[in-house]
């Protein structure tokens, strides 16, 4: 919150700020280069410094999920992590997963089955299902629900998410996509 | 082949905005800006009630990059605002009425600097006692919250004569039930931006209420109304918060003064503390019947705490009234329902405005009054379920579209199963529940004018665009709208481009709540359209010289009935008006027939229709941990017509959810609940099956017979839930949420003998 005081403003004044770093990220298969504080979140660098507001900010403590992209094909939730310590790592956001015109089967299958409604969290439902596709362990809907219980939706839209995400996990498993 | 194109009502259609919210393209507002933009950041009171002594803001300003700091004395206009009670300021001037009361505003080049100076703002404040208890705060001699006392309203509902009534009942059954602070908890916290473009302050805002937005701002900053134009931003969820300002009197106060882009962004920790909460209500209800199961007679007493400024809680006061008897015919009652201010936080709107807190207690009593004469809970309902000819609590006789009898024929197989699979089940410490909850739910503002305007343009290219001042929260009403006018028009949705909720370039529909968005936007909609065809057809008619009675429209033309070479298209028929000079804009207007309540007796007619709904819970118990899981939910509910069926379901599931949450595990404690931290809502691993069930009674003054569905879908789940319970335990719990550590009393004193 901002109404306590961080610090006495007259000794702030004598702290000099650390330098600004650079790092390098392979964001949606383009190289970037950016210069940023340490203390800089993942989600911070994708959102202020990259301008990819896809990725959404819910409540920067990873209670929500809206914030998760993928990191070296990884889910997690960039609101928890800095970006310095991605140097070099490969990031996929929603705007890096369509082919041009032609959307992921997943982002197919969320039109398919209506699973959004205000599509605040949608970017990150979609990011931490291709992490759970990858990862492999969901074989049921009770483990999507499970495994995907880190995604809040408050619209509610679950029972259509999982379905979705079903559906792209059966073609998976037929070989007819991804 | 008729004029409405098979596929456009009731049909599946892709939602309006889905590519650039799967694209991550969609514009919230926090994604827009303006690389000159400032930033700002609010100083909040730490204190409940206080008088402000004095604001030091001399160390803010020697932090560069701070801009300024406002407070009230820098608010050019009147610096109250408010809905429907103009009583809030914008920024506290004499005295705070609650944590979180915004005290001064820092604008800075950067997000860390605006935080910096804020929280080098010193604050001098002289404590006054603070109410936490509206029964306190109605006593008196009682500090006050506000000048005129600490009641925000009273509202009487009267009719027969209840108290004679109980002395011939069978059975009487009286209870004190409560609720908690909920907090909507939308996933996109509060945000907005505003510049000055010329002369115009112009503002994109997470909202669902833009014309009133734009009143509101005009008058903070004594404008006029055209001087502020409010675009809503792609809305992250809403549910009724997002109905007051939130940070749009801030961005306008600073971009008009400062004459820059201004931004700000709540974090959730702020979007919890300042944004308004459910009404808590304690609700002493008494109901009595006779042995057949008919209901006699009810006294209902309701107080609720609308924290520290009115907000909607005049509106909810009115309806917690009005619905306290649900769906259910009552000849002899009285109801009275009372709110007062309190230093706790602002209670508002939200989703349903006391409906889901009222539900929860008829629906108990009348499982009560059912397990009194040995009745099953669902045949007790279908005794007294309201049907054509009922008079309501307001004395409405309904005439039309009373789909609840539907709701609970619809439900009544699975409720039988569901009994039956109850009874076989028996596994120890687990214990499985059947519960019913039904409710209605009165569609549109109560008992006032609430209009909704629309525009349809025909294009010279023979396109159609829908201006429409609705804002679309994620409940769909855009895709809807568009339907109701493809249809009218024979086109396919996508074939109309849409405008919405732009207050430079649509008219007002009126707030995105109390579910009218579909009947009553959808009316003004289905007006301007109907206008519209006519003007096609006449002209058609003329331009083929045909008898006008025999031309229809099809795909974007117009052609003879049995001739479908004698056609015109719409671009045809948009440039010979042009050429004639006729404007090629027409307006759509839709008020429902409501009248005034009564102001001693609440009789009147305050809702032109009404939505009904039932839904049966499966539940299982944990008798030794409390643990409750929701295992299936069967949601019935009668919504007139569903105009976009996909839309429905995906409503009532997620209102499913959100009453799992009511019922379960969701309490805002003041002064303690922070963020989703310690505020839990449903996540995927909580949902049950979901069985939707759409029954269509088709309302005669509703859009092809809609009426609506987004609050509905929420209320009757709670109480189908705390049924559930009761019928697992033995034992009922009174209090909401019913989280582990009541459910766990509630089992512990079901084991004693």
């Amino acid at each position: 919150m901002n109404s306590k005081p961080k610090a006495d403003a007259a000794t702030k004044a004598t702290v000099s700020l650390p330098t600004k770093n650079g790092i390098t990220l392979k964001v949606n298969g383009a190289v970037k280069q950016i210069e940023i504080a340490p203390w800089t979140t993942l989600l911070d660098a994708l959102r202020e410094h990259l301008g990819l507001t896809g990725t959404k900010k819910g409540c920067d403590h990873g209670q929500c999920g809206a914030c998760t992209v993928l990191v070296n094909g990884k889910r997690i939730t960039s609101c928890l992590t800095l970006a310095i310590m991605h140097d070099g790592a490969e990031v996929t956001t929603i705007e890096g997963l369509a082919e041009g015109e032609v959307l992921h089967p997943l982002q197919k299958a969320f039109v398919e089955h209506d699973a959004f409604q205000c599509g605040y969290c949608t970017p990150g439902q979609i990011c931490s299902a291709v992490g759970l596709l990858r990862e492999g362990k969901a074989k049921s809907p009770e483990d999507i629900r499970e495994l995907m219980s880190g995604n809040i939706c408050r619209c509610g839209a679950y029972a259509n998410i999982v379905a979705a995400i079903e559906q792209v996990s059966r073609m998976g498993e037929r070989g007819d996509e991804e | 082949m008729g004029d409405r194109p098979a596929g456009v009502i009731g049909e599946k259609v892709e939602r309006i905005g889905s590519r650039e919210r799967l694209l991550g393209k969609a514009s919230f507002a926090a994604d827009i800006d303006l690389p000159e933009a400032v930033h700002l950041v609010a100083v909040r009171s730490e204190r409940p009630h206080a008088r402000i002594v004095g604001i030091d803001v001399s160390r803010a300003q020697h932090i560069s990059e701070c801009l300024r700091v406002f407070t009230a004395e820098d608010v050019p206009g009147r610096n109250r605002v408010g809905i429907i009670r103009k009583d809030q300021p914008l920024l506290a001037d004499d005295k705070v009425r609650c944590i979180g009361d915004p005290v001064a505003l820092v604008a800075a080049e950067t997000l860390e600097a605006a935080r910096e100076a804020a929280a080098a703002i010193r604050v001098e404040y002289e404590d006054i006692s603070a109410l936490f208890d509206p029964e306190e705060a109605l006593r008196p001699g009682a500090p006050l919250v506000h000048a005129d006392g600490n009641l925000l309203g009273r509202r009487t509902v009267k009719r027969g004569n209840p108290e004679a009534a109980f002395k011939h009942a069978d059975v009487v059954v009286e209870r004190v039930y409560t609720t908690a602070h909920l907090e909507h908890a939308y996933l996109e916290p509060d945000a907005g931006l505003g510049y000055m473009d010329g002369s115009t302050l112009v503002i994109h805002a997470s909202t669902q209420n833009p014309h009133y937005d734009q009143k509101d701002v005009a008058e903070l900053l004594g404008l006029d109304e055209g001087s502020v134009r409010i675009i809503q931003a792609a809305t992250g969820g809403g549910f009724g918060s997002k109905l007051d300002l939130n940070v749009q009197g801030f961005v306008g106060l600073a971009a008009y003064l400062l004459n820059r882009p201004a931004r700000m962004v709540y974090t959730r920790e702020e979007a919890f503390l300042c944004t308004p909460k459910r009404h808590p209500l304690t609700i002493a209800y008494k109901s009595a019947a006779n042995r057949d199961g008919r209901l006699l007679a009810a006294d209902i007493r309701v107080v609720g705490d609308t924290g520290a400024y009115a907000s909607y809680g005049p509106a909810v006061l009115n309806r917690v009234a009005l619905h306290a008897t649900g769906p259910y015919e009552l000849p002899n009652l009285f109801v009275e329902s009372v709110l007062a201010y309190t230093n706790n936080p602002t209670a508002g709107a939200m989703r349903g405005f006391g409906v889901p807190q009222i539900a929860f207690a008829h629906e108990s009593q009348m499982d009560l009054l059912a397990a009194a004469l040995g009745m099953s809970p669902l045949e007790i309902r279908l005794r007294n379920c309201y049907r054509i000819g009922s008079l309501t609590a307001s004395g409405q006789e309904l005439t039309g579209s009373v789909g609840i009898r539907a709701t609970l024929d619809a439900v009544a197989p699975q409720y039988a199963a569901a009994v039956r699979e109850r009874n076989g089940t028996v596994s120890g410490h687990i214990r499985r529940g059947v519960g019913i909850g039904s409710m209605m739910y009165g569609i549109g503002n109560t008992g006032q004018q609430n209009p909704a305007t629309a525009h349809l343009e025909l294009t010279l290219d023979g396109g159609v665009v829908l201006y429409s001042g609705a804002a679309d929260v994620g409940q769909g009403s855009s895709t809807v709208l568009a339907q109701i006018a493809a249809a009218e028009l024979g086109l396919q949705p996508e074939a109309i481009r849409t405008v919405i909720a732009d207050t430079l370039l649509t008219t007002s529909a009126g707030a995105t709540s109390a579910s009218r968005q579909t009947y009553i936007s959808g009316n003004a909609v289905l007006d301007a359209a109907r206008k519209l065809k006519e003007v096609l057809l006449t002209e058609a008619a003329d331009m083929l010289k045909f008898d006008r009675a025999k031309v229809i429209l099809e795909h974007g033309s117009v052609r003879a009935v049995r001739d479908a070479d004698r056609s015109v298209s719409f671009a045809e028929i948009a440039r010979r008006c042009h050429k004639l000079g006729m404007p090629l804009k027409w307006q759509g207007f839709f008020d429902p027939d409501t009248t005034p309540l009564d102001l001693e007796t609440g009789q009147g007619v305050p809702y032109a229709t009404y939505a009904f709904a039932t839904h049966v819970a499966e539940v299982s118990v944990d008798t030794l941990t409390g643990e409750v899981r929701c295992l299936r939910v069967v949601a019935a509910h009668d919504v007139g017509k569903a105009v976009n069926p996909q839309g429905v379901h995906g409503q009532i599931c997620g209102g499913v959810a959100m009453g799992i949450g009511f019922a379960l595990m969701e309490e805002f404690v003041p002064g303690q609940t922070e963020s989703l931290k310690d505020y839990h809502i449903p996540s995927a691993a909580d949902m049950p099956e979901v069985i939707p069930i759409i029954v269509e009674d088709p309302e005669p003054t509703g859009p092809f017979g809609a009426k609506g569905v987004g609050e509905p879908a929420l209320v009757p789940t709670a109480p189908a839930i705390l049924n559930a319970i009761a019928d697992a335990l033995g034992v009922r719990i009174y209090d909401l949420p019913a989280g582990l550590e009541r459910v766990l009393q509630a089992a512990l004193s079901a084991r004693k003998p």
